[in-house]
């Protein structure tokens, strides 16, 4: 296993992902969200006027990195390939309903390790929920329930994402006037452009070449064990995050006063195990969806387009958790997304004769 | 993609959009258009709103603040029912309430007010706002978590308690930062 060289690129990935989702905040990001998707989404479909939390506007160079430099990598290394077809509104939906998952929880599978690892017990539950829901992911999977193989094609269909994430690049520098910045709240706290799109960029490159992703390695490990290779990236990227938390002094360990937190376990246990039954059937976290339609999958692309339409709207409707805990719609998306889950594996299964 | 005329027309089209596209855009950033839109620039047009509603808060709450300076402390208390009923959506009143009856020594009280003010507005949090209060918070929290920790550590039944004490780590975790 050691002597192969993806087993070294999966262990990089883990530790740059790790490394860097502390730094980030070291620098200037959010505490705890150095690195969170769902909250860089929130954030950047704000910023875009998507939605009107003046707190949570401003479009994350990051996220614009992360597309990027995974388009560049599979480009280089000769692995793009326009490729979707697979089910395309349900996985609109699902990138919806990730959105919801995350909002409720307050923050993607990377940051709910990010919490943990600066000694965030609240983040326990959404831990549990997170393998629970990985689980029924398998499960599902295991059961025959398949959105359905994509179709590859020639055509110039897994461009468009990229190209999208190029404009908002474009949009960064020259800020137009109708792009939103946010000068109170998170969203105002931001780590140096260029350092925040540089780490977006690098952590693009590694995770397209390694494939590295939170829910994925999660599957893996319930599904291989210690012969997987996702299994010592996500310990790599466990012990540097843990790491680089305790050497800044950013390792906090309790239950109360956690920054970005609420207490309501139970939600977080459900917001968390959506986001992992999700992220197991349609192929990927939050992070993984934007790496993929980086190399061109426009099914990971729709995906993509879900989640900015899923954080706007859980601004716009109230959806979001705040640490004063999480609000009646939220709860209501939340069930109405395990609805959504589960009547897609009624209609998306394979039933043998 | 070049085998008809078609496709050659398809092409030469696109390009041609592409240039259009292009000098368009560099006549925009010639003329300073960019940036200085008026119509458009929302970021200015939000920031002169919210200096506007600043200048409004200290208009409105003005009377408060002048019945404070007196030491009609209960006056003010009186007056602050009567804005925050007129504006129930207006955190300000909420934060200057938990200011008087943290003077008064009623710091549960004080804390509640703090809380419901916060959560309608953040910005009470922030050291870049012009209302920040952040300093007081985190002093009230400070002084939160030893009297109302203790108390709540000798009375584990009391649920009043326990309601205060969750306040004061809702205030803690929200002046830790972290992601709203």
């Amino acid at each position: 296993m050691m002597r192969d060289r993806h087993f070294w690129l999966v262990v990089a990935a883990g530790v740059l992902l790790g490394g860097l989702g502390v730094l980030l905040a070291v620098w200037g990001n959010p505490e705890n969200s150095g690195i969170c998707v769902s909250c860089f989404i929130e954030n950047s479909a704000g910023a875009l006027g998507f939605h009107d939390n003046s707190r949570m506007q401003y479009l994350r160079p990051e996220l614009i990195g992360f597309v990027l430099g995974s388009a560049a990598s599979a480009i280089l290394f000769r692995e793009f390939r326009s490729r979707g077809g697979s089910a395309p509104l349900p996985r609109l939906f699902a990138g919806i309903f990730m959105m919801v998952g995350c909002a409720v929880f307050i923050g993607c599978p990377i940051k709910l390790f990010l919490r943990l690892t600066a000694g965030d017990l609240t983040a326990l539950a959404g831990v549990a929920g997170l393998v629970a829901g990985v689980w029924a992911g398998v499960r599902s999977l295991a059961n025959g329930v398949e959105p359905g193989p994509p179709e590859q094609k020639g055509r110039g269909e897994g461009l468009l994402v990229p190209v999208g994430f190029i404009v908002m690049l474009a949009f960064l520098f020259v800020q137009p006037g109708f792009l939103l910045f946010s000068g109170r709240g998170s969203a105002a706290q931001h780590a140096p452009l260029l350092i925040s799109l540089a780490a977006g960029l690098s952590l693009g490159v590694a995770a397209q070449r390694s494939r590295f992703c939170i829910t994925g390695s999660i599957r893996d490990i319930m599904l291989m064990g210690r012969r997987s290779y996702m299994l010592w990236g996500f310990m790599a990227f466990l012990v540097a995050a843990a790491g680089f938390n305790l050497a800044s002094g950013r390792f906090n360990p309790g239950y109360y006063g956690q920054p970005g937190a609420h207490l309501d376990a139970l939600w977080s246990f459900l917001g968390m195990g959506l986001t992992g039954w999700i992220s197991v059937l349609i192929g990927g976290c939050p992070f993984r969806q934007l790496i993929k339609a980086g190399e061109g999958d426009g099914d990971a692309g729709l995906v993509v387009v879900g989640m900015f339409i899923g954080g706007a709207l859980v601004q716009s409707w109230g959806v979001a958790a705040t640490a004063a805990g999480v609000p009646l719609s939220g709860k209501i998306a939340v069930l109405a997304g395990f609805a959504f889950v589960l009547a897609g594996c009624l209609l998306f299964r394979e039933r043998s004769a | 993609m070049f085998k008809d005329t078609f496709d050659k027309l398809c092409w030469a089209c696109l390009a041609l959009v592409l240039i259009a596209l292009l000098v368009l855009l560099g006549m925009k950033a010639g003329s300073g258009e960019g940036k200085a839109a008026s119509g458009l620039d929302k970021a200015v047009e939000r920031e002169m709103a919210y200096h506007a509603r600043v200048e409004l808060i200290a208009k409105l709450y003005g009377p408060v603040e002048g019945l404070r300076k007196e030491g009609k402390n209960q006056e003010a208390l009186l007056k602050l029912d009567e804005l925050i009923r007129k504006y129930p959506g207006e955190a300000h009143g909420h934060i200057l309430q938990g200011e008087i009856l943290r003077e008064m020594g009623a710091l549960d009280e004080a804390v509640t007010s703090y809380v419901a003010g916060v959560k309608l507005n953040g910005d009470y949090l922030d050291d870049k706002s012009p209302l920040s209060r952040r300093g007081d918070i985190q002093r009230l929290v400070d002084e939160g978590l030893k009297n109302i920790g203790t108390r709540a550590a000798a009375n584990p039944g009391n649920r009043t308690i326990a309601a205060s004490l969750q306040k004061v780590n809702y205030l803690r975790s929200r002046l830790a930062g972290g992601c709203e």
